[in-house]
Formats: C-alpha cells, structure tokens, sequence
C-alpha cells in the first residue's frame, strides 16, 4: 500500500507539472491583457501598451514568468490578479468553498436519491415501476444542464418569486444550482445503480443469502449493496471530478461566487495569474478524489486492504 | 407525505428569504464587470466609473447632458494661450474622512497621476499634457502645460483626474487605498466583496447636497440573461449597461413593472475597408459597397431601432460630428454601376472580419454580405476571436477587404477616434497613408479655440467621407433595464452613472 500511495503521489506530481505548464503557455497565446486593461482609454499608443505590460510582468520570457508560478505554489503565493492588483490566494480562498460546497450538496443529494431508486428498479425489473423510472432518467440525461437551470429560474424565481435567481445568500441559494446538477447526475446513477445491482443479485452468495432465508431487506442491503459498493464508489469519485468542470457553466447561471465564475470572468479579462490558479486548483482536486477512490477501495474491501 | 411536506415547508421559508428586499432608500444595481481595484489611476474600465462616479469629484463635472460644469473648481481660466489653466478651488469640502480638500489635494493627485504610481497604469498617458500642477494659495492652482491640450478640461472631469485624499493614501498605503477608496462625492464607500458587490451609502456632507438614496449595491453579474432574471424577479433595480442584447428588450419590456431607457452610447461600428489590397483598393469600389447597404434597414430589424445610422466615425454626440453632412444614400442601381465603370466583375470577392462574441454585430455582417451579393459581390464573413482581432489581425495589416471596428471614447471628441484611425502610422491605421489627412489631424490638437476645432474637425470628417476609408455604420444605444420604482432616473450616455437624485418608491 505505501509502495502504492508513493508512486501514485509521483504521478501526481508530474500531472501537476504537465498541466501547469500546458495553462501558462496556452493562455499566453490568448491575447494580450494590457489591451483589455485599457478598453475604455481609446487613446492607447504601443508605448502605453509596453509600460502596462512591464508593470504586470509579462514582457520576461515565458520560462522565468512559469517559474515565477510554479515557485510561488511551493508557498502558497499564486500572485497578483492583472485585474486590480488582488492577491489571487484572496480570491481562491473564498471561491474553493463555494465551489466544493455545491458540488458536495449536489453529489450527496444525487447520491441519496439514486441508490434507493436505483435498487427499486432493479428488484422490479420489468415492471412499470422500473419503466417510470428509467423513462426519467433518460428524460434528464437529455436535458443539456444550463437550459435546465434557467427553466428553473424562470419557474421558480420569475413566475412564482421564491427563489433567489442568483447569487450565494444562504441555504435557500443552494436548492437551484444543487437541483440542477443533482436531476443530471441521478440520472446517470440511477442507471448505474440499477445495472451493478442487477448483476450482484444474479451472483451465487445472494442466492446462498436467500437460502439461508434470510430478509429480503437484509440480503439487500447488507449482502448486495456493499458488493456494489466498489464500481459506485469508483465512479462516484470520478463523477466529483467530473462535476468540477460541469460546475463552470452552472456558476455562470446563477452567478455562484466560486471557481467557475472565477475562471470565467479571468478569460474575459485575460487574467492569467487567476485562470491559472484556478486550474491548477481544480487539476489537484482532482488528483487527490482520484488517490482518495483508492484509499477508499481498502476500506470497503478487506481483500485490497490486506494486499 | 413528509417529503411533500418538508419540500412546501422549504418553499415557503425559502419564499420568505428571498422577498425583494425593497428597504427605504436602498438601490440594488447590476454592473457586469467589477474592476477589482477602485483606484482611479489603476484601471480604465466602464464598469469603474459607472460606480466610482459616485464616490469622487473631479475640478469639472459633466453629467448626462454632456455639459461641463464646475465641479471641485468652481471657475477656471485659460492662460498664456492655452498652456497654463488656473483653477479656483471649492471651499469647505471636505473627504469622506473629514479630510480636507485644497490645493495641497490637487497637486497630490496629479503628481501622483503622473508619476511612478501613474506609471504603471493605463490613466497617465492621457494626462502628459500637464506638466506640472503649481499650488498658488490654497484655493488656487495653475495647471502648467506642455502644449494646449483642447480635450482636458473634459478629461477632468471623470477616471484619472478624480481627486484623491492625500493623507488618507500616505497614512494607509496604495493597497488599501486600492479596496478602500475615499473621495469627496456623493456616496461614501461601506464595503467591497471582490467579483461579488461593492456598497455604498449616502455622505451627508456632499458640497452639492445629500443624496435621496441612503445605499447603494452594485452587485457584478456577468451573465446576461441571470441579471434580466434579477431585475424581472425584482431583486436588481437597474442592469446597467454594456449588458443588456437587443435580443432581451422585449423579454423586459413586457413585464409590467420593468422598462428599457436608452441612450446614445459613445460607441460607433463602422467596417473598415483595406485600402491596400483586394477590390477595396478602389475609392469608387469602396463608395459603391457603402451604397449597397441599406443600413436603416439593418437597425430596424436586426438592431430592433436601438441605433442611429452616422455619416462618418463619429455618433451625434460627438464634438466634431456635422449634423449638415449627408450619408451616401442607399442605390443598389447606382452602385452596381459604379462598380461596372471601375471594372469589377460580378463574382469579386472581399472578407468581412469580425469580433467571434459579437452576436449581434454577426448579424448585421450577414445582413452587409447579402446586400453585397445584390450587386455581384461575394463576401464571406470571417469572426476572429476579438483579442485576437484586435491585437494580431488589424495592426498588423492581415484583414480582409472589410473588417468591423467597435470605436468610441468616453470624451465624445472626435480627436480620440479619427487621430488613431486616420494619422499615418498610427496601431489602427494599417493600410492607409494621407498627407493631407496627416496635417489637418496634428492641426487641430494644437489649438483650443474650440469653434476653429470644431471646424477642423468636421473638415477631416468630411474628407474621410469623401475619401470613403469606411463603411459608416451606426452608433448604438447603451441599454438599461429599470425598475418603475425608481424615480428621477436619467440615462448617461457615457454610463458614468450619478445617482444623487435618484429615489426609490416603497
């Protein structure tokens, strides 16, 4: 296992080091940020433009200012944001929450709803039961995730004025964007659900649990369920990953002051030290759900943890 | 059951929550884009001065009418022909901090506009004129300068030129100045939440009175259709522009309560023909395609009337723009004529370049290529990304026949739009070369008796016309999306919103 965590923390490092290097340089070809700095100057000569450009440090060659980046991650400093001068860790600080906060409400949520459905339409395979329900999960899988979100503005907020359309201004702020991305999700899982239980229940050791006559309640979820468990934890992880990047858009919606509508406003603004803080952010969350999936694998399975 | 129950409880409390918080004198404003600084020397954006106009005073003050007045100065004199300015200095005014304003706060200010703390900004180079700010006594500064500078009077009245608290800075820092701006306007700064909102309230003391509001919040929402969304479900009071797209005016127009104001924007779009290359080599090529586009057509449709068709670069609000010139009409007939004499054929191509974000202006290219397609032309309608549009494709001369240019400064002088346009050598002016052009342009920079300018000015508009360098298109509205509550509100062109007499109904 520890010979395992090692070389896993390795690859980690090196996706890090890929990833980093591929943001700095693409943004690089993007655009210049000195021009976005000074729309509204009209004005503007090439002199201007080069002044601007010293004073944000962009007129280094490309390897010093990466290297400026990369060492400033070591302690924590991600550098100043080209728009305003704000130390960017100021910023993450307060996005990374929101961010983890939603993707969290909207997992969990899913989660709690699609293991119940799922084994339900798994144990009523075939009949209208499972039908109903895998109709819906095909209904939300088709829905693309921003059109749903502002269906439910326009529904929610604007016809009936209970929700807040946008912003983070407490629990109620969360039942929109959480709800959007956990009908897209739970339609998936269900499906998942449904399928890796379906399989379980044809395996001998169900069968032996049935024999044994024991409560059909007991050989589902204490016998079924936690054999399940290692493909759903597996793809739940992935999923949290995934999730990260789908939340971009979902931000943008409902104006969610995390690290989608951070990103965003930086490309707009060619922001490079905040875009690439936010990457690099996102890429090490990543990373560690993924170490986290198999730290996890040990401890619902007592063969991988005695390997 | 319970679940229903639970879900109507959570629905309930939830309706509760978000009731529009509609308190006594509380304004709540969309802007799409904060600044993330506050310093009037450290950025050049709209989306500053839309707020900051609320927070600082300049000598002059221009509101919506466009007319300057006095602002911190309360009169000025033009001295030694035109390169020194003397300015009389309000008395009794002080900053949001008790901290007094004099001359000892103007000279500060300039000084540090134009040194090593300006330097790093994109404010100074608009200012070089001034050479140096000579405190008299201490309601009275000159203004020595360099040479005659006939739009800074109008330039001190908004972004750079806000006067700032000198002890206020020393004693705190930039940094803190940066996030923590004081100045003598209106509203005073209460707080800021970075990429989310900046509020302020109501300074008592203001030397042109109290504001009606007690607060104001700017909350930053980027995304269009979620800040219509606030102001429908009566959360925002204002979407200030540049937000709103012609295509939601009638999303807001039909609720009730809501209404779209619009107001001539500082912002003309014209497609600018290469005169170096291609068919557009040709001035009789160039006049027949402006003649080939019917361009009220074009803003009655696509632009939903929110637009004025213009003669040269400039929009009706701009000092320079001649009421009296007439637009090359649109003739379809004329044009495919002119088009024989010059000897292209039908089937000659060109290529439109424009901005890939702009889903409008995409538009109204596809509008221009089918009118081109009337007599004989075939264009293609190139999008680009639009820094790379601006920084790559247009200065280095690698456009096609046409290329869209947004221009517009918030000084409405047309100095700032034809000088970088039209003068030799200049970053937008790629292909073209005029002598002629040349010396009127340097002209009327060096003299600030503004009728003889005036005239320069139309003189150069005139010739660009004639000359046929672009495509005169049109000069958009700014939109804002208002709530009926709001009461004495008036639209500024250059979004430079004042809110002193502004109030809200219960």
């Amino acid at each position: 296992m520890a010979k395992f965590l090692i070389y896993r923390v390795l690859q980690a490092i090196f996706v890090v080091f890929v990833v980093t290097l591929t943001v700095s340089f693409a943004i690089r070809l993007t655009g210049d940020p000195a021009l976005m700095l000074s729309q509204g100057a009209g004005s503007i000569t090439e002199a201007d433009l080069e002044r601007i450009r010293e004073a944000l440090g962009l007129n280094r060659p490309f390897l010093v200012q990466y290297w400026e980046f990369i060492s400033g991650l070591f302690v924590g400093d991600f550098g100043r944001s080209f728009m305003g001068g704000t130390p960017v860790i100021n910023l993450i600080e307060r996005a990374l929450p929101a961010t983890l906060m939603l993707a969290i409400v909207s997992l969990v949520v899913s989660i709690a709803v699609s293991i119940p459905l799922g084994i339900k339409a798994a144990t009523a395979r075939g009949t209208w039961i499972d039908q109903a329900i895998r109709i819906f999960s095909l209904i939300g899988l088709s829905f693309p995730n921003f059109w749903l979100a502002i269906m439910l503005v326009l529904l929610f907020s604007i016809t009936f004025r209970l929700l807040p359309p946008s912003g983070m201004e407490g629990p109620v702020s969360f039942i929109m964007p959480a709800a959007t991305m956990a009908i897209i999700l739970t339609a998936t899982n269900v499906r998942l659900v449904r399928t890796t239980m379906l399989e379980t229940l044809r395996s001998q050791y169900v069968m032996v649990a049935r024999a044994k006559g024991l409560s059909e309640t007991t050989v589902l979820y204490k016998h079924a369920l936690r054999n399940c468990a290692i493909p759903l934890i597996t793809y739940f992880g992935l999923q949290f990953g995934g999730l990260l990047g789908g939340i971009v858009v979902i931000e943008r919606v409902f104006n969610w002051p995390g690290l989608g509508t951070l990103a965003f406003q930086a490309v707009a603004a060619r922001d490079y030290p905040v875009l690439q803080a936010v990457i690099t952010v996102l890429s090490l969350l990543i990373i560690a759900i993924n170490l986290l999936v198999d730290i996890a694998y040990g401890l619902v399975d007592p063969r991988i943890r005695t390997e | 059951m319970t679940l229903k129950k639970t879900l109507a409880a959570a629905l309930l409390a939830a309706s509760v929550l978000s009731a529009p918080a509609h308190a006594a004198g509380a304004l709540t404003i969309s802007s799409p884009q904060d600044p993330g600084n506050w310093d009037p020397i450290d950025t050049f954006l709209v989306n500053w001065a839309s707020v900051a106009t609320n927070i600082f005073d300049g000598l002059t003050y221009r509101g919506p009418d466009l007319e300057l007045v006095p602002g911190l100065a309360t009169e000025w004199e033009e001295l030694d022909e035109g390169t020194r300015i003397r300015f009389t200095l309000r008395e009794g005014v002080t900053f949001h901090n008790g901290e007094p304003f004099n001359a000892e706060a103007v000279r500060y200010t300039f000084e540090r506009l134009l040194g090593e703390e300006g330097a790093s900004g994109p404010q100074q180079s608009n200012y070089t004129a001034i050479e140096e700010v000579e405190v008299i006594d201490d309601y009275t500064v000159d203004f020595h300068l360099s040479e005659p500078d006939p739009v800074l009077l109008t330039k001190l009245a908004g972004y750079g030129a806000m006067i700032v608290p000198p002890q206020y800075i020393e004693e705190n820092g930039e940094d803190h100045f940066d996030m923590n701006p004081v100045g003598t306007g209106p509203f005073k700064f209460v707080s800021y939440q970075e990429r989310e909102s900046i509020e302020l309230e109501a300074f008592e003391d203001h030397w042109d009175g109290a504001p009606e509001l007690d607060t104001v919040t700017y909350r930053f929402i980027t995304e269009p259709s979620t800040a219509v969304a606030e102001l429908q479900a009566g959360r925002v009071d204002i979407v200030i522009p540049p937000t709103i797209p012609v295509g939601m005016i009638s999303t807001i127009e039909e609720q009730e309560d809501l209404s779209i104001v619009s107001v001539a924007s500082p912002t003309v779009q014209a497609l600018r023909f290469n005169t170096a290359n291609g068919i557009t080599e040709n001035e009789d090529v160039r006049k027949a395609i402006i003649m080939a586009i019917d361009r009220q057509a074009i803003i009655d449709t696509i632009l939903q009337g929110e637009a004025e068709p213009i003669t040269s670069f400039q929009g009706p609000l701009s000092f320079g723009n001649d009421p009296e010139m007439e637009p090359i009409p649109y003739d379809p007939e004329a044009a495919k004529a002119l088009l024989q004499e010059a000897g292209v054929e039908p089937g000659a191509t060109v290529q439109i370049d424009v901005r890939g974000n702009d889903a409008t202006f995409g538009e109204v290219a596809q509008a221009v290529a089918a009118y081109l397609s009337v007599i004989g032309i075939n264009a293609t309608v190139q999008p680009y990304e639009t820094n790379v549009l601006l920084n790559d494709i247009i200065p280095e001369g690698r456009t096609g026949e046409m290329f869209q240019q947004a221009w517009g400064g918030w000084t409405f002088d047309f100095d700032n739009t034809a000088y970088l346009m039209y003068h030799t050598g200049e970053r937008w002016n790629p292909y073209d070369s005029d002598a002629e052009l040349d010396a009127l342009l340097e002209e009327q920079r060096s003299i600030t008796d503004r009728a003889e300018r005036e005239r320069l000015l139309k003189e150069i508009a005139r010739y660009t016309a004639d000359r046929a360098l672009e495509v005169p298109l049109y000069n958009v509205n700014a939109l804002y999306g208002v709530n009926d509550r709001v009461q004495n509100f008036e639209a500024a062109p250059d979004s430079r919103l004042r809110l002193t007499d502004v109030t809200v109904e219960e």
